[in-house]
């Protein structure tokens, strides 16, 4: 399967919250505090599970007006970051 | 520099089902009725508005307040992420069911050992049973789960086992704590503090198992510092990222500050937490570099571990602006040293430990 159609989706007991001092949104679970950029944001606000991260893609390509050819490789990377952090899981 | 905490631990109660000699809380307990719940649920609130993101809460064993949930509640409406840290007495199925719906976001469950005699025997109390019940409970209600056992030197030689019985529980995250040396724990250091030897193959094993779980289950080791030549960087400072307030509502930087004689802690019972944080004598005392004494004031280290930690100081030198003794070049390590070396090597010249007790009523 490619990576493009797997599902990705927050771990259990990782929560997305926008940290009410700086507005800036940060990922909360039980061992800590991980600040998101911009860009990061954008993609794990749309990890629910269900839609693919082709799906993520083509979303952000078309909000964003941006090519799919740089963005598809940053949104991997980011996914990858967070998994290996346990943040985020794929279902499949 | 303006600093903001980032994760309150809101201890509850000092009460606890169980007697573990190795238990942080303080020997003698502060004078005063535990806080209502609404002067939680003010200070919960209070410590939002600071900016408080986490919500740990601890005791003793919090379970055994039945407002519990309307606290976890308080603190999730105000967006915070909530963990309850607990021996897992208590933790049956109605109870967890109350909590996930107040908004639990994880539960970390203690262990002794990964054997029930032996971990009955160091808990004091017929508990092990009921905490595989509690765990698996906590997996179904969907909370996630995670696995802290307190290393000392009567399971220290059992770690490969207590990493497998964890992995077994299903848990994603595993905290191995060696002992840190305050309250019931320090009262029992001779009996607690495993030898070298012991900790040299505890750290091989704790650094194969890492590699094997990886992916699988994160394993968090906290080293037994005594043994360290560097403290550790305690609280990332003080009055810099956390905040604690005990069942009596004193506001402390760190859950063990209460033990430094000589030093008052301000209460949320008379305070705003904005002010304690701020504006207070206790949290401003050892906050930045400027009260650090040599060799810290011009150690280049000093913006990594703060000086060590100011409990350990004032327990071991009687005096809490001291260099942390664990730290190689503290004119104190000696007294560390000195102490490492008095502990038997067999285990049948140990002296009893003492249990801990429960605070009495009022």
């Amino acid at each position: 399967m490619s990576p493009m159609d797997s599902r990705p989706a927050l771990a259990p007991g990782v929560r997305l919250q926008i940290d009410k001092i700086t507005g800036e949104p940060v990922l909360l679970y039980p061992e800590g505090i991980m600040a998101l950029n911009s860009t990061a944001h954008e993609i794990v606000a749309r990890c629910d599970g269900a839609a693919t991260v082709e799906a993520i893609a083509t979303a952000l390509a078309a909000e964003y007006e941006i090519s799919r050819d740089a963005l598809d490789g940053d949104i991997l990377e980011c996914l990858e970051d967070l998994r290996n952090r346990r943040l985020i899981v794929f279902a499949t | 520099m303006n600093h903001r905490p980032y994760a309150l631990l809101a201890e509850l109660t000092y009460r606890c089902p169980l007697h573990c000699p190795y238990c942080s809380n303080p020997t003698r307990h502060p004078a005063g009725a535990e806080l209502t719940t609404e002067e939680w649920q003010r200070a919960i609130r209070e410590a939002s508005a600071l900016g408080v993101l986490q919500a740990g809460f601890s005791g003793g064993e919090p379970l055994l307040r039945a407002d519990l949930a309307s606290l976890v509640s308080e603190a999730r409406e105000s967006g915070m992420y909530t963990n309850l840290i607990t021996s897992g007495i208590g933790l049956d199925k109605r109870r967890a069911a109350e909590l996930r719906d107040a908004g639990l976001d994880s539960a970390q469950i203690s262990f002794q050992a990964d054997e029930p005699t032996l971990a009955d025997n160091i808990a004091g109390a017929r508990t092990h049973q009921r905490k595989l019940e509690a765990a698996r409970i906590v997996r179904e209600q969907g909370i996630a789960l995670s696995v802290n056992v307190v290393l000392h030197r009567a399971n220290l030689s059992r770690l490969r086992e207590i990493i497998a019985f964890a992995a077994a529980l299903g848990t994603k995250h595993l905290e191995l704590a060696n002992t840190q040396y305050y309250g019931w724990g320090f009262l029992n250091r001779a009996h607690l503090t495993p030898t070298r030897a012991q900790v040299e193959d505890a750290r091989q094993i704790a650094s194969e198992e890492k590699q094997r779980h990886a992916g699988r289950m994160d394993i968090f080791y906290v080293l037994p510092d005594y043994y360290e030549q560097r403290p550790k960087p305690c609280m990332q400072g003080w009055g810099r990222r956390y905040l604690t307030v005990n069942p009596t509502g004193e506001v402390l930087p760190c859950p063990t500050a209460s033990s430094i004689s000589g030093m008052r802690f301000d209460s949320v019972r008379e305070k705003s937490l904005a002010w304690i944080w701020h504006e207070s004598e206790s949290f401003n005392r050892f906050r930045g570099t400027a009260w650090m004494p040599e060799p810290c004031r011009t150690c280049p280290q000093h913006e990594i571990d703060f000086g060590g930690c100011r409990c350990q100081a004032a327990l071991l030198t009687g005096n809490p602006a001291a260099t942390d003794p664990v730290c190689a070049l503290s004119p104190d390590r000696k007294s560390i040293d000195a102490f490492l070396a008095s502990i038997p090597g067999n285990d049948s010249d140990l002296p009893p430990w003492q249990p801990r007790e429960n605070p009495t009523a009022k």
